[in-house]
Formats: C-alpha cells, structure tokens, sequence
C-alpha cells in the first residue's frame, strides 16, 4: 500500500512518525485553549 | 501527485451531517430520541448538546471543502495533500455518528428487550446479548470499520482521511496529560513501574528463550520481543536497526501484534465485566497485557464507554510500558551483538532518540499544563468536586418556586431511620445521623465517612441507594473537565473506527507460522499472569 503514496505511510499522512507526534501536540494545544478561552 | 479525488461524496455527508443537526434542533427527531434515551446528548435550550454542534461544524467544513474541490482545480502541493484528508475524516465521523448516537442505544433497548422477553417466557438463561457480547459505540465503531475496509473496501477520497486516525489516537492520549492530578499519578506510577517492569522485561525475555529454542533468526527474534513486550509497533521498528531485522521480519511481528491486540481488545473487557473488576484493576490489566497503545485505549473505552477512569488508569501503564523502550532497546543490542559475533554495529543513541514516541512528551507536556491549575483547581480534576452549597442541590425557578431539590427527601430520611439501628460503627452512626438532620452532607469530610457506610453495606439495599444520591448530589460537574473529557471520548472513537479500516484481512495474514506461535503463548502468559497479579494485589480504586 506503500507506493500508492509519495509520502507517509499507509498508517499516517505525514512524513514520518515524529511530526505526527507534534501535529498532536499541536493539536492538543490548540484545543486546550479554546476550552480555556470558551468554557 | 495531485491527491484531491473529484467527488461529491465530501459534499452529501456534509449536507446529510447539516440536515441531521437541523433536524435535531427543530426537534423533529424527538420521538426517536426519546425511543433510543439519547436526550443527554441533545443538550438543553440555549446549551446545545454534542448532537447538534458536532453535526453543525463538522458537516459546514465537509461543505466548504467540498466544494472547493469541486470548483477550484488542485495543484501539487500540501493545500491539495491535507485538505484531500477531509472527505475521509467526515466519512469516519459519519461511521462515529451512527455507531454512537444510533447502534449503541439501540443495541442497548435491543438487550433489555431480549432479556424481559426471555424472562417473560421463563427461560431460567435469560440474559442481555448487547451486555454479555459488550457491544457498545466503541467496540461496534471498531467493528465498522473492520467490515467497511473487509468487506466493502475504502473509496479512495476517503483513504488519506483514514491515514490522519492515529492522528486522533495520539492526540486523544496527550490531552488524556490534563486530566491528572500529582495524586493520582502518584498512586499509580509505582504500581506501573512495578507492574510493566516484571511484565514486560518478563516477556521479552521469554520471546528470545522460545525464540532460541525454535531455532528462529536472531533478528527475527529480537524484533518480535520487542514488539510483544513494550508497545507493539513502533517498538519493533525501533528495535529493527538494532538487531538488524529485515522488513519482512518486521511485517511478521506487526502481523502477529495485530492479530493478537485485536482479540485482546474484543476478550478482555468481556473478561473483566464477568469478574466485576473496577476501573483500576481493568485498567492496569489492559494497560500491561494488551500489547498496543491503540488496542489499550479501545479495551478501556470498551469496558467504560460512559467514563475515562478506566483509560485513565490504562494509559498510565501503557505510557509506563513506552518509557521502558530505551531499557529494551539496549538489552536487546547488547544480547544481538553477544550472539552474532560479527553483528553489526549501530548507533544506539540514534537508534532510540529517532523512534522514541515524542507524543508520551506531549502528555507530560499537557500535564504539567493541567497541574498548574490553569483549566481546573486539583479538586475538580477527577470531573466532579464536591459542592453542598444550597445553589447547587435546589433549583429554584423565576418566582423563587423550588423545581427540583436534591436535598434528602421526607420519605428516605424514614427509611434511613429505621435503617439505622443496623449500624454499629459509632463514625457511622453518626454520619448517618447528620444526613438526617441536614438534609445533605455538611462537609467533605462527612461525605467520606457517609461513603464509608455505603461500603460496609451495614444499610438495607435501598438505604445503600439512597446514601449513593446523597453522595452524587453534592458533586458537581467541572465544566472544562467535562468538556475535555467529552472531546478526548471523541478523539477516541475517531481514531478506534479508523484503526478498524487498517486492520485488513492481509495484514492479518502476515502473521502466520513460528512468529504467531511464539507471540500467542508469550501474549497469552504476559495476559493471564497480569490478570492474576491485578486480581490479587490491586485492589484500591484511584
């Protein structure tokens, strides 16, 4: 399934484990301020 | 590589998401929802629940992204790459929709009914199917994926979205970092320490023993150790290098992971409801013999799907069992080197710092974040604090009419009464008694011994039930924990129902032979023994 895609992997959209690791934390960030801002 | 399908689909679910919040809204769709009892998710006027905003924002994006995919032609680039992710992420959310706003409660109705039907034709075996077999939103979420990717295959605008689930799971697992206290990471670290060490240097070591006495590759050997005692897929990637593993060998201990997590993540919880386990002992069982991080999120929410305690508890062990990789990793390069004399050298450093899961940092991250107290003072991080305040248990309406009081009502304080002459523990007593002459628990310290009491079990069935709404009356909900709670279940589900359309039936396959021997009895020990260390020596619920 690998070559149907020029980067990442069948498992994730991005180019390898650890950015996806900090999209995450990015996420969770951004997330975690809009529950402060907003609740 | 242009990655933007030509597709409509991303525009139907958006709309049919929009149609269906509308339609709860306008309350069109009352009737069902009060068949299905799924009223808590409605919200209330002026507060609207996760069954109208989520349909709402997630069903307006799939609209603008739709269309923009339709009108605007895509050119090679990350605009083309990510947003081509959208399509597949509405199309799982909708799967999520109908899994647990639908199958759920009605599977639910489905077991009652099965169970009075039975009951009304005498049969002496009368049970509730959905409860027995556990089917709640997140095992049926997995389930439909399973058979969405199986049996109808994944449309191609959908894949990337499907590729962006670990995505959820991770994210779902650092935000998990907030809702810790310093207390509760501190009863559970040693337990997890002690626990996930014998456990998991246990395993690895009897890997390499089997290994070596089936005559199986070193490196094949060392891989799969690493992959069944410490956290399933990344570890085996991480210890490749180290052991100098081939890429088959790998897809041979992935396979096997798989295989065995996925019936794991289905056994256990089904497992744990027949012993009464509570959500500690669960937790630290799923956390130290289910084998990746996923499948160890999706046990926990399958056995509380309504709560996270369980996942709380669970991920404790799992993030326990991440930080013992480095420890793996040179054991098993010392031991590759020591039987393969002319081994390869690697860079071990390199070799650990490269793979090492940096969302376990983003989770102390968030937790060190939380326990600042920036979202929620310590108390009411558990999702309730403690509030006896006339405020909270008596809801007044505009002309100052009492609506609805939580306080102890006239009948129950008589049934307490006659109960308490069963009580002999003088603390008791007179806990008891201050529940009568009050109304409520007059203090923390009251509810605690008032708990105490329901424990004992000294009360008649029915006072225990009221001393069990006393004790709910005075808590309160923390409104940021609650609604993070809310979106880390939602992360969750996201992901499990897109963890299920990876599990194809060819990954599956790659399992097969001396590997999948060997991980069954190693996974089966590491599971059967967790299971007896869990029900003999933890016993307190955090």
């Amino acid at each position: 399934m690998k070559e149907k895609f020029d980067r990442g992997t069948a498992l994730t959209i991005f180019r390898n484990d650890r950015l996806e690791d900090i999209a995450a934390l990015a996420l969770s960030l951004v997330i975690a301020f809009l529950v402060y801002t907003f609740v | 590589m242009i990655y933007t399908k030509k597709t409509p689909w991303t525009l139907i679910i958006g709309i049919i998401m929009v149609a269906f919040g509308y339609l709860v809204q306008a309350g069109a769709l009352d009737p069902l929802i009060e068949f299905l009892k799924i009223g808590k998710f409605v919200g209330k006027p002026g507060q609207p629940g996760e069954m109208i905003v989520l349909p709402f924002v997630c069903g307006l994006i799939a609209i603008v992204v739709g269309l923009w995919q339709y009108a605007v032609k895509p050119k090679e680039g990350n605009l083309d790459y990510y947003l081509s992710a959208v399509g597949g992420v509405m199309f799982i959310l909708l799967i999520a929709f109908v899994v647990k706003w639908g199958l759920d409660p009605l599977m639910h109705a489905w077991g009652k009914a099965a169970e009075t039907a039975m009951k009304d034709a005498k049969l002496t075996w009368a049970f509730d199917f959905a409860k027995v077999m556990n089917l709640n939103y997140v095992v049926m979420g997995i389930l439909a994926g399973i058979i969405a990717v199986n049996v109808f295959k994944i449309p191609q605008w959908a894949e990337n979205g499907v590729r962006l689930s670990r995505l959820g799971l991770k994210t779902g697992v650092v935000l998990l970092g907030v809702l810790y206290s310093w207390q509760e990471l501190a009863n559970l670290a040693g337990l997890s320490v002690v626990l996930i060490a014998v456990f998991v240097l246990g395993s690895v070591g009897m890997v390499l023993w089997m290994g070596a006495r089936r005559n199986i590759p070193n490196s094949m050997g060392g891989v799969l150790s690493a992959g069944m005692g410490v956290c399933g897929v990344s570890a085996a990637v991480a210890s490749a290098p180290v052991v100098n593993a081939k890429s088959t060998e790998i897809a041979y201990t992935i396979g096997t992971i798989l295989l065995w997590g996925v019936l794991m993540m289905f056994i256990f919880p089904i497992v744990g409801k027949t012993m009464e386990m509570n959500p500690t002992q669960f937790g630290a069982w799923a956390g130290t013999g289910i084998l990746n991080s996923a499948q160890v999120a999706g046990a926990a929410l399958a056995f509380e799907p309504d709560g996270i305690e369980t996942l709380k508890v669970a991920e404790i062990f799992n993030i326990t069992r991440v930080l013992f990789l480095p420890i793996i990793v040179l054991w098993l390069a010392v031991w590759y080197v020591r039987r393969e004399a002319n081994g390869q050298r690697v860079d071990l450093g390199n070799a650990v710092f490269s793979k090492f899961p940096l969302f376990v940092l983003g989770f102390i991250v968030m937790f060190v974040l939380g326990s600042t107290g920036v979202f929620a003072p310590g108390a009411q991080l558990p999702g309730k604090y403690f509030d006896n305040s006339e405020k909270h248990l008596v809801k007044k309406d505009a002309e100052g009419n009492i609506k609805e009081s939580k306080m102890l009502a006239d009948k129950d304080a008589e049934t307490l009464k006659v109960d308490a002459d069963k009580v002999t523990d003088e603390k008791h007593k007179a806990a008891l008694a201050g529940l009568i002459e009050n109304k409520r628990a007059t203090s923390f310290e009251h509810d605690a011994d008032l708990r105490g009491l329901l424990n004992s079990h000294a009360l008649s069935k029915k006072g225990n039930k009221i001393l069990k709404k006393m004790h709910d009356a005075v808590y309160k909900p923390a409104p940021r924990i609650s609604r993070f709670r809310d979106l880390i279940a939602w992360f969750f589900t996201f992901g499990l129902v897109g963890l299920g359309m990876q599990i194809t039936m060819a990954s599956i396959r790659q399992a097969g032979g001396q590997p999948l021997v060997i991980g069954s009895v190693v996974g089966t020990v590491k599971a059967v023994g967790a299971l007896i260390v869990v029900w003999l020596f933890v016993k307190e619920i955090v």
